[in-house]
């Protein structure tokens, strides 16, 4: 492992500020080192988010790699005036697998994706670094202090990909409350996580 | 859409919830309207930490997998100021068009439909009752969609319309997840049943209107061996009488 950040470890620890983009701009130059490193940060991250939205194991690992290789293809185009290199690569792997959910038309595929979710595997919480576990906790207490309205706005858009029509819909609100749902419930875990920009 | 209403679409935006249309619109937006832009970076990064909430440890092989495939992969030049390359092209890149969906995967989970219209300056009172309902049904089905056991069955009704059946044999609920429920006339309504030892058992009524929602059955399923909806006078029947337009079977216990 050619890491460029102190104190890597295998498995997904969050390097020190700065590092993921200075790791990005190494990655920009053809880097594969630096994108080993990058690989080893946000991959974690990456296939659990997109399994949350795509649900099937097999189309979400096939859509994480998808993610992960454009960041490699497109890291001379991240802009860190625009945002943390983690939110740039987040932001990506949620719209690939948005895109992904909302493309599946045909219900047999939704019903297939639909039952995988039985099948995918729990949680193993004893391999879970500690790191990891801090930062769900803190989301959890965090997610804890929103509204239900709120919270499950959120939940259902980002970890669901619903659009706020069906986030409306499903829950019986008002499309103007679902929308200033969104935003007020992202503003209050933004508060609380101690997000800065 | 006025300026402050294209505001309030910041949350939505950062969390890729707006139609394709709205999306671009608001991204028109966003170039003229630095604390927009600044409010969405901020969205995003604290989206970025839902993302890392719900980090999972690859399997094996997968990184060989995508450390195989990079030296095939030609990188993207830096984009040159001049060259057209904002936040346009980008979003070019990330997006691919896509289809919406008639009934999302989203429908499968968490659902309230108890017509929580809030509507503006009339009946806060009413309001307030009513968003308190809907937040404890929130609650309810929330659970049940996420109990390690839920089982999903999806299909259409007869006649028109799509859903998805969430059962929990462990918390003991069902819930019927409905999208484009067609209208009815003269009163009559949907009604919910479970067939038990052959015999059809009323487990709750739904309004055609609103279209789209959820219900928790009312009852619990256990000796169930399914579900089924019929469409009935108003006020319910306690047996059907018309043909059920969904059979939906349960997981035996």
């Amino acid at each position: 492992m050619h890491a460029a950040v102190p104190g890597e470890q295998p498995v997904g620890p969050s390097p020190g500020p700065g590092a993921l983009e200075a790791l990005l701009d190494r990655v920009s130059r053809g880097d594969q080192a630096a994108f080993e490193t990058v690989y080893t940060t946000v991959a974690g991250p990456v296939l659990g988010l997109v399994r949350r939205l795509v649900r099937d194991p097999a189309q979400s690992e096939e859509v994480a790699q998808e993610v992960l290789i454009e960041v490699w293809r497109c890291a001379a185009r991240f802009d860190r005036d625009k945002g943390s290199a983690m939110s740039w690569i987040m932001t990506l792997a949620h719209r690939r697998a948005v895109d992904r959910v909302r493309s599946a038309q045909a219900s047999t595929d939704r019903e297939q994706r639909v039952a995988a979710r039985d099948h995918t595997p729990a949680y193993d919480e004893v391999s879970e670094q500690v790191e990891r576990r801090l930062e769900r906790e803190q989301v959890r207490r965090c997610l804890g202090s929103l509204t239900e309205i709120q919270r499950e706005s959120v939940l259902l858009a980002y970890y669901r990909g619903c659009t706020y029509q069906e986030t409306a819909d499903l829950l019986g609100a008002a499309l103007g409350t679902v929308k200033t749902r969104l935003r007020d419930g992202l503003i209050r875990l933004r508060d609380c996580l101690g997000v800065t920009s | 859409m006025t300026t402050a209403d294209l505001h309030t679409l910041t949350g939505a935006y950062a969390l890729h919830a707006l139609s394709d249309r709205e999306s671009e619109e608001f991204a028109r937006h966003l170039a003229a309207c630095p604390a927009c832009t600044q409010e969405v970076r901020e969205l995003r990064e604290t989206a970025a930490r839902l993302a890392l909430a719900a980090a999972e440890t690859p399997p094996a092989g997968f990184r060989e997998r995508v450390m195989a495939a990079v030296p095939e992969v030609r990188q993207l030049p830096p984009l040159v100021p001049g060259q057209g390359g904002s936040g346009r092209s980008r979003r070019r890149m990330w997006r691919r068009r896509m289809p919406q969906l008639a009934l999302a995967a989203c429908l499968v989970v968490a659902a309230v439909a108890v017509g929580t219209t809030v509507d503006a300056e009339h009946q806060l009172a009413q309001q307030r009752s009513r968003t308190a309902t809907a937040e404890q049904q929130a609650s309810s089905l929330s659970r049940l969609l996420v109990a390690p056991d839920a089982a999903f069955h999806n299909g259409g009704l007869t006649g028109g319309g799509s859903s998805t059946v969430v059962s929990s044999a462990r918390l003991g609920q069902v819930a019927f997840v409905y999208h484009g429920l067609p209208a009815l006339t003269g009163g009559r309504v949907y009604e919910l049943w479970y067939s038990k030892g052959g015999v059809m058992v009323p487990a709750g009524l739904v309004s055609p209107s609103p279209p789209n929602g959820a219900k928790l059955l009312n009852g619990s399923p256990s000796g169930a061996a399914g579900v089924g909806v019929t469409v009935e006078p108003a006020g319910g029947s306690p047996r059907p009488t018309t043909t059920p337009i969904l059979l939906a079977p349960l997981p035996s216990a």
